[in-house]
């Protein structure tokens, strides 16, 4: 095999040749080696070639910046003095920098609370979700049983079905569960799960948790496209499905493992529906920044109604807050979203 | 008398296969039990935290509900919830015209939009990871609260986020102007209007299809170098790859995307109809928010049902 260092030095060659060999079929004479069409085919591919990749950039650049406007936009407001958002003077740049928004925002927020009960909630939740939507796709995608058009049927009603419909009926399964179950679940404290991170745990650990129906989906195509023969030579060998399971199966499906993963933690990251149906003061950041400018008016303006042009300073702080963490985790890790996908198996 | 031998004839002759087939049947049948257990925990699941929650709403919807200490009081009153939510309501008919033809329009305009993307974000250039990586941004963004605050939908009056601010940059005057500049001046109303739409929700429109773009561009992957070298041999132009080649082999893809798209947009807590849901629902009417939830999944199997029937029949399955 030829290093990456190497190949490029191949190309390079091989370019050059070909550069060549076209100046010495011009020197003689193009008619000679080709046809009027091909010709012409060649020379519509030169132009195309030469003015398409200014369009590219143009058209690229053009919705880069529209994807990372608010963004920019966010970091300029953010550390604006609240005093020159009303300056006509400044567009991007303020005169000088302040961290008061973010320091009054982080209070407000509770940030570093909110963040730890955020960050245990969500990886708890991912964790659980992942590894049992990867059972049940593996099983929906390997074995044959009665009634199993209709169950996965089942996993794509998941899909559809907003969690609107069933949000009142869940808060009263909730609220009013099996009484033991509940002692046990919040040791002893309460007879109720609301409030408790149970709520986000139970459903995630029986493969139902937030969009759980899609990672079925997902795992379940992913499965299906590992070829057969990897297991079938496992149980040859006597192991069980479920330690096949674990020891051929997930080595394999690693990549896949964690982009759904990701995914994962990305929309429990971003939920607010959820959250906010069955907490009423177990705060997450999605939470706290859907409530912030209330909050805000609530600590900082005396419970006086204010508009948002008033506290947009604070809000964009508080965006700029609640995202930072999940940018951080997208930079180190973007390429798995997209390498992963390609992996994955839903491409076919 | 003769029936039953031939009944009996018939059973033993499919009995003897069996008997000789017995081990094969007992793993396969043992198989499928372990296929059980596979999905056992998610069986059980679905049960108590999807399929029993899914009928309760459904009794709902048929009650008059009241919230008591220890449960939720109902009063059977059979179909006049839904009569009420479509014969009464001014607001939910309205809202739910408007958001079929929002999403009738925009639908086809992220997926072509995507699929555009996903062909540029395919090819080899400098930066393509850079480019990648800010169009997938959405994908973690657009989901969360920050999209509110960055939308502006917070409050109504005063100032506004980045998307109006944004959209003011593209202000009717600006396409008119550039029309005037090309020599045309005033063609028609319809035109520039629609332009204007366009323009104006271009910020919506890339800020949505970044799951979709994910989507076509992994299917884009799926495409053989071979069969584009192989186009090019034979002197086919991109044009012509991308409707004979590309095309066909994403298509299953697309359809994937449409559905989301369909399902994104309907089920999004900000649109209309959903609002007005959760509204009838804070106020404690639960019975009549869950009448209203349910003629609108009603509505939305309805129209996937039929997106789907139509474009099953334009694409193209890769037999195996």
């Amino acid at each position: 095999m030829a290093t990456k260092k190497e190949e490029k030095q191949f190309e390079k060659e091989r370019k050059a040749a070909i550069k060549a060999r076209e100046k010495r079929m011009k020197e003689i004479g193009l008619e000679k080696f080709l046809t009027p069409d091909q010709i012409k085919y060649n020379k519509r591919q030169k132009v195309i070639g030469a003015v398409w990749p200014v369009f590219r950039f143009l058209i690229l650049f053009g919705l880069c910046f529209v994807i990372l406007y608010p963004l920019i936009f966010m970091l300029s407001t953010a550390f604006r003095p609240n005093e020159q958002m009303n300056d006509p003077s400044i567009i991007w740049i303020p005169k000088n920098f302040t961290m008061q928004n973010i320091k009054d925002t982080w209070k407000v927020m509770k940030f570093d609370k909110t963040l730890i009960n955020t960050i245990i909630l969500n990886l708890v939740s991912s964790v659980l979700q992942v590894a049992t939507c990867s059972i049940t796709g593996y099983g929906f995608a390997r074995f044959k049983f009665k009634g199993k058009n209709f169950l996965f049927g089942i996993v794509v009603m998941m899909i559809i079905v907003p969690p609107q419909i069933t949000t009142i009926p869940l808060y009263m399964q909730y609220a009013y569960p099996p009484k033991i179950v509940a002692k046990i679940l919040t040791l002893g404290k309460s007879t109720k799960l609301i409030n408790y991170g149970w709520t986000m745990y139970l459903p995630a650990l029986f493969a139902n948790g937030i969009r759980a129906g899609l990672f079925i989906f997902i795992f379940r195509q992913f499965f299906r496209g590992l070829p057969k023969e990897l297991e079938d030579a496992a149980y040859l060998d006597g192991c069980s499905p479920l330690y096949t399971y674990v020891k051929i199966m997930i080595p394999n499906a690693r990549q896949s493992f964690l982009t759904v993963f990701l995914f994962s933690i990305v929309w429990y990251w971003n939920d607010y529906y959820v959250s906010s149906s069955f907490f009423t003061n177990n705060d997450t950041v999605a939470l706290m920044l859907k409530n912030l400018n209330t909050t805000l008016a609530k600590t900082l303006f005396n419970n006086q109604s204010v508009s948002v042009r008033q506290i947009i300073v604070w809000l964009e702080a508080g965006c700029l807050l609640s995202i930072t963490p999940i940018l951080v985790m997208y930079v180190f890790l973007q390429r798995y979203f997209v390498e992963g996908i390609e992996k994955s198996g839903l491409a076919n | 008398m003769s029936k039953e031998k031939t009944k009996a004839v018939q059973t033993s002759e499919n009995a003897s296969p069996a008997k000789q087939k017995k081990h094969v049947l007992s793993y396969e049948k043992r198989k499928g039990l372990y296929g059980y257990g596979f999905i056992g925990l998610w069986a059980i699941g679905t049960i108590y935290f999807f399929i029993a929650p899914l009928i309760m709403s459904l009794i709902y919807s048929f009650n008059e509900t009241e919230v008591k200490v220890g449960g939720m009081g109902m009063k059977w009153i059979g179909m006049k919830n839904y009569v009420n939510a479509f014969r009464k309501d001014q607001d939910y008919t309205l809202a739910l015209v408007d958001m079929l033809k929002n999403t009738a329009l925009r639908t086809p305009l992220i997926i072509i939009f995507s699929i555009f993307i996903a062909l540029v974000l395919n090819q080899k250039f400098k930066g393509r990871t850079f480019a990648r990586a800010v169009f997938f941004l959405p994908v973690i963004i657009a989901t969360g609260p920050v999209m509110d605050i960055i939308n502006g939908n917070m409050s109504t009056g005063g100032y506004s986020g980045g998307s109006e601010q944004f959209s003011t940059m593209f202000e009717a005057n600006l396409v008119d102007q550039l029309l005037n500049f090309l020599g045309i001046y005033n063609i028609s109303d319809k035109l520039s209007n629609i332009i204007n739409s366009l323009t104006t929700d271009i910020f919506n429109l890339v800020w949505n299809s970044g799951i979709q773009i994910l989507l076509i561009l992994a299917a884009l992957q799926g495409i053989s170098p071979a069969s584009k070298e192989a186009a090019q041999m034979e002197g086919a132009t991109s044009w012509e790859f991308f409707w004979k080649i590309t095309l066909p082999t994403i298509s299953p893809m697309i359809l994937a995307c449409v559905v989301y798209t369909v399902v994104d947009s309907f089920v999004d807590p900000g649109n209309k109809v959903m609002t007005i849901v959760l509204n009838k629902s804070t106020n404690w009417q639960h019975g009549y928010s869950a009448a209203m939830a349910w003629a609108y999944f009603a509505i939305i199997g309805v129209c996937l049902g039929i997106i789907v029937a139509i474009l099953n029949k334009v694409i193209y399955y890769e037999v195996e």
